[in-house]
Parts: C-alpha cells; structure tokens; sequence
C-alpha cells in the first residue's frame, strides 16, 4: 500500500499542487490526466524528489518520509524503490541499450558485471529489443527508446513504477509499441502511477484515474466513473473538449 | 665557421636538445595533470556556487587570465621564498629557501596556469550534458559523484577533447619559459649550446622542428582519443566492429 499525504508544491508563489492525498493499492495502475499545468507531472516528480516538495508524507509499503525534512540518504533510498520513465526518455547517450539498463544494477545495486547483464538481457527482452542490446540510443527510433527506458526501469525492481507522459514525444506510428509494453507491464502486477493523454489508453489500462486541476484532485474514481460519469464540472469540460477535438481531428 | 647557413649545426644539435626533452615534458605532463585536476574542482566549485570559495576562485581565474604567465613566474619564483621566509619567522621553523627546487616554482605557476584556463573549458562541457540523463541517473538512485562520474564526465570529456588539446599544445610550448625561474628545459638548453657555438639560427631552427614534430604527435594522440570516446557514427560500425565497445570500457 501506498500513501501520499498533504502533498503541497509552490513555485515562485504559485500553488502547483495543493494539498494532495493519495492511496494506491499494491498492482493498481494509477492514470494522472488533466491539462497541461494542472500539476500532474510535478506531482510525479515530488514523488521521487526530482522536484522538492514544500511538505507533505509519503508512505511507500512502509517506508516513510517527509518531504519538508527529508535527508540525502532518505531521499537515494526513496529513488532507489521507485523508477521513472520519462518524457523524452533520457538514455544514457554514451552507452549502449544493454549498458543502460544495466547502469543502475551496477552502479546503484552493486551487481557484478554478469549479474546485471543477465537481468538487463532479460529485461530487453521483455520490452522486445534483445537484438537491439548493443546499439546506441542515437540509432534507435523513438519507440525503440522508450522502451529501453522501460526496461531501465523495470530492471530496479520498483516498488512503483512512474511514468511521465511516456508517448507525448512519440510520431504517432511509435505509440501504439509504447503503449503494449506498458500494458504488459501493467499485467505483470507492477503498480504505477502513469501521467497521459492518450485517453482510450487510460480507460483500457488503468485501474484509478485522478482528474487534477490547478493542482487538486478534483474527481477520482475508475476510469468508468471519471469518464463517463464525472461529477465535477471541470471535469466534464475537459472531457467533453478532449473528446470533442479527437473526433474533430478523424 | 665559414658557411652562412651550416646544416650540420641543425642535425648536431637535435640529440643535445633532445638530453633536456623530458625535462620540458615532464613540466607539461605535471603541470597538466594537477591542472586538470584543480580545474575540475573549480568548476565544480563554480557550478554549485558554493559561497566564498566560488567567488575566491572567479577572482583566481580572472587574476590568472588578466596577467601574463611570464609575470606569474616571476611572481611564484620570488613569492614562494618570501613566503617561506615569513612561515620561518611567525612559526619558528627552519625551512631552507635556497632548498627549494626551480622545477617547484614552474610547476606551481604551470599547473594553476592551467587550472584557470581549463577550469572554463571544462564547466561548459560539463554543462553541456543533457540535463534529462541528469534526472534520470539520479531517477535510478545515484549520488551526486555517481553521476558526474558516470553520466557527466563521460560525456563531457568527448566536447572538451579538442580545447583540452589546445591547452596542453599550448602548454609545451608555454613550457619554454621555464628558464626565467632557472630550469634548463630545451629552450634553455638551446641557448646555452648557441651561446657556445654562435650558430644561433641553425640551434633555434632544431629546437623549433623538435616543437613542431611533438605538438604533431599530440594532435594524432588527441585525435585517436577523440574517435575512440565519440559514439560510432552508423549502427552498422557498431554491430561489425566490437572493438568500440571495448575501447570505450571503463569510462
């Protein structure tokens, strides 16, 4: 079980998240929507400190810490059971797909070099790329990337999993192979809070979806419950103009 | 002692130039070496903006590139005695300045020379890494040294390669102003043959081949490193070719 609680974040006198709780089941898929500013991928980034937060407690299958008190080994021991996969899936760009999966097993995890290659192996294989192991990021295409940066972060074995917006940086030929892996990984157990806005996605894959708006949690429910019966009337705006723009672009 | 131009006082003259040559690699090799280090440690100290000694080292580095290295000899070779001079008197040792060895004082001036210069070149670099594979190895749980060993300085060595290599070609050059604090590296030593010999061009014409051939032995060394730390330019190199994986190990 996992417990975000009065999470808050301000930015230059801004409120970016105000006051957020949270609770994720152990193998829930937690999808994050909202527009753009609404704090959702800040809201990611406290999580494993990327982005300080100005208070509030997380509780992570027990270990506890607080963010306006957070020590450096507290904060090395919270990125080392969480993972992220980002945006524009920063690999390692010296090092090959293998190396970058195995850098954090080596580096963070202290495996030997046969050790870290086996579970790294593994782990390419599981997103689909084990004949890719020895290429550099620069000759992989975007979803090949991505997935490689899936598989970086898997190989930590995290406790939870975050995804920042994973197939926003994507030619949308490339989403779809994203989108499967994630959904493998989904099945596999692995809980994960996943910021998107591939809505048809969300609805199919996540098991909780947080509707957040100027930084609050303003509808929360199954994906069911938040898309086709929101309460909230920001909620019922942005879906009904996501949903509206989508058909207009077909 | 007839001829204008005597050939053989050039050929004559290499292997004696050449007795002092580890001398002046030795100032450009040291020198090099606590500079790069020292010029790390300053830009680390300038990227962090740690208070006081970020500000000591900006006015170091402007000092630095503000004066001439000749002038700085100058200042290390009479500065360093009267400083012992000093400790002696405040501390009641017994330090003994004429003990002191020349090749101190240039190395000392050489390195920090170095350090200033490079510590600029070398923020940029470092600065150039993509701040996402920053955030991303700290993602994993690496500390701050994990990641500026193993992400940023990897990367960062492979855009300061060329303006290092300026640095260091300039600095066996620079090394030929030794002789100002009394250290005979090769310039000093071709001096001291032409002196004797009165066949100045022919002495300095061997001492400027003997530059020009290391400063182009460099340039090949700088330029092997720089294929062998770059990322192959075609998956195919990579594929075919398995020695760029095991050139590039251990960094």
């Amino acid at each position: 079980m996992i417990k975000v609680s009065n999470l808050s974040k301000s930015f230059h006198g801004n409120l970016i998240l105000d006051d957020l709780s949270v609770e994720i089941e152990k193998g829930d898929v937690v999808a994050l929507i909202g527009s753009s500013g609404a704090g959702k991928s800040t809201f990611l980034r406290a999580l494993n400190c990327l982005e300080q937060a100005d208070k509030g407690v997380l509780d992570l299958e027990g270990f506890k810490v607080d963010f306006s008190t957070i020590t450096n080994k507290q904060r090395l021991e919270l990125r080392k059971q969480t993972a992220m996969v980002f945006q524009h899936f920063n690999l390692f760009q010296h090092r090959t797909a293998l190396d970058n999966v195995k850098e954090g097993l080596k580096i963070v995890k202290k495996m030997n070099d046969r050790e870290a290659a086996q579970i790294a192996l593994e782990q390419l294989e599981q997103v689909g790329l084990s004949d890719r192991a020895h290429y550099y990021p620069k000759h992989l295409s975007g979803g090949q990337q991505q997935r490689v940066g899936i598989a970086r972060a898997l190989a930590m074995k995290p406790k939870l999993l975050l995804l920042d917006e994973p197939t926003s940086a994507l030619d949308p030929e490339l989403v779809g192979e994203v989108l499967q892996t994630i959904k493998k990984t989904a099945a596999t157990g692995q809980t994960m809070i996943l910021v998107s806005h591939e809505m048809s996605f969300v609805y199919e894959v996540a098991s909780k979806v947080l509707f957040l708006d100027k930084g609050k949690i303003v509808e929360e429910g199954t994906p069911d419950q938040v898309f086709n019966h929101p309460t909230s009337e920001r909620a019922k705006e942005f879906l009904h103009n996501y949903f509206r723009n989508k058909t207009g672009n077909q | 002692m007839g001829e204008i131009f005597d050939i053989n006082a050039v050929f004559t003259s290499i292997p004696r130039l050449l007795e002092v040559l580890p001398v002046s690699l030795q100032i450009t090799v040291i020198s090099m070496i606590v500079g790069l280090v020292f010029a790390l440690l300053f830009a680390v100290i300038r990227m962090k903006k740690i208070p006081v000694l970020s500000q000591l080292v900006t006015v170091f580095i402007s000092f630095i590139r503000g004066t001439p290295i000749i002038v700085q000899l100058y200042l290390t070779y009479n500065g360093i005695p009267l400083l012992l001079k000093f400790i002696n008197q405040e501390y009641g040792t017994d330090y003994n300045i004429n003990a002191v060895p020349a090749m101190l004082f240039v190395l000392v001036t050489f390195a920090f020379n170095e350090a200033a210069y490079n510590s600029e070149t070398i923020r940029a670099a470092l600065q150039s890494v993509n701040k996402g594979q920053i955030e991303a190895a700290e993602s994993l749980g690496m500390t701050y040294l994990q990641v500026l060993k193993r992400v940023i300085m990897p990367q960062a060595l492979v855009v300061a390669i060329p303006p290092l290599g300026n640095a260091l070609i300039g600095l066996l050059k620079g090394t030929s102003l030794a002789f100002v604090a009394g250290v005979i590296e090769m310039t000093a030593k071709g001096k001291i043959i032409s002196g004797s010999n009165f066949r100045f061009f022919e002495v300095y014409l061997a001492l400027a081949i003997i530059y020009w051939v290391m400063t182009i032995i460099i340039e090949q060394l700088l330029r092997y490193m720089e294929r062998r730390f770059s990322i192959p330019d075609s998956a195919q190199a990579v594929n075919r070719g398995g020695w760029f994986s095991w050139g590039r190990r251990g960094i």
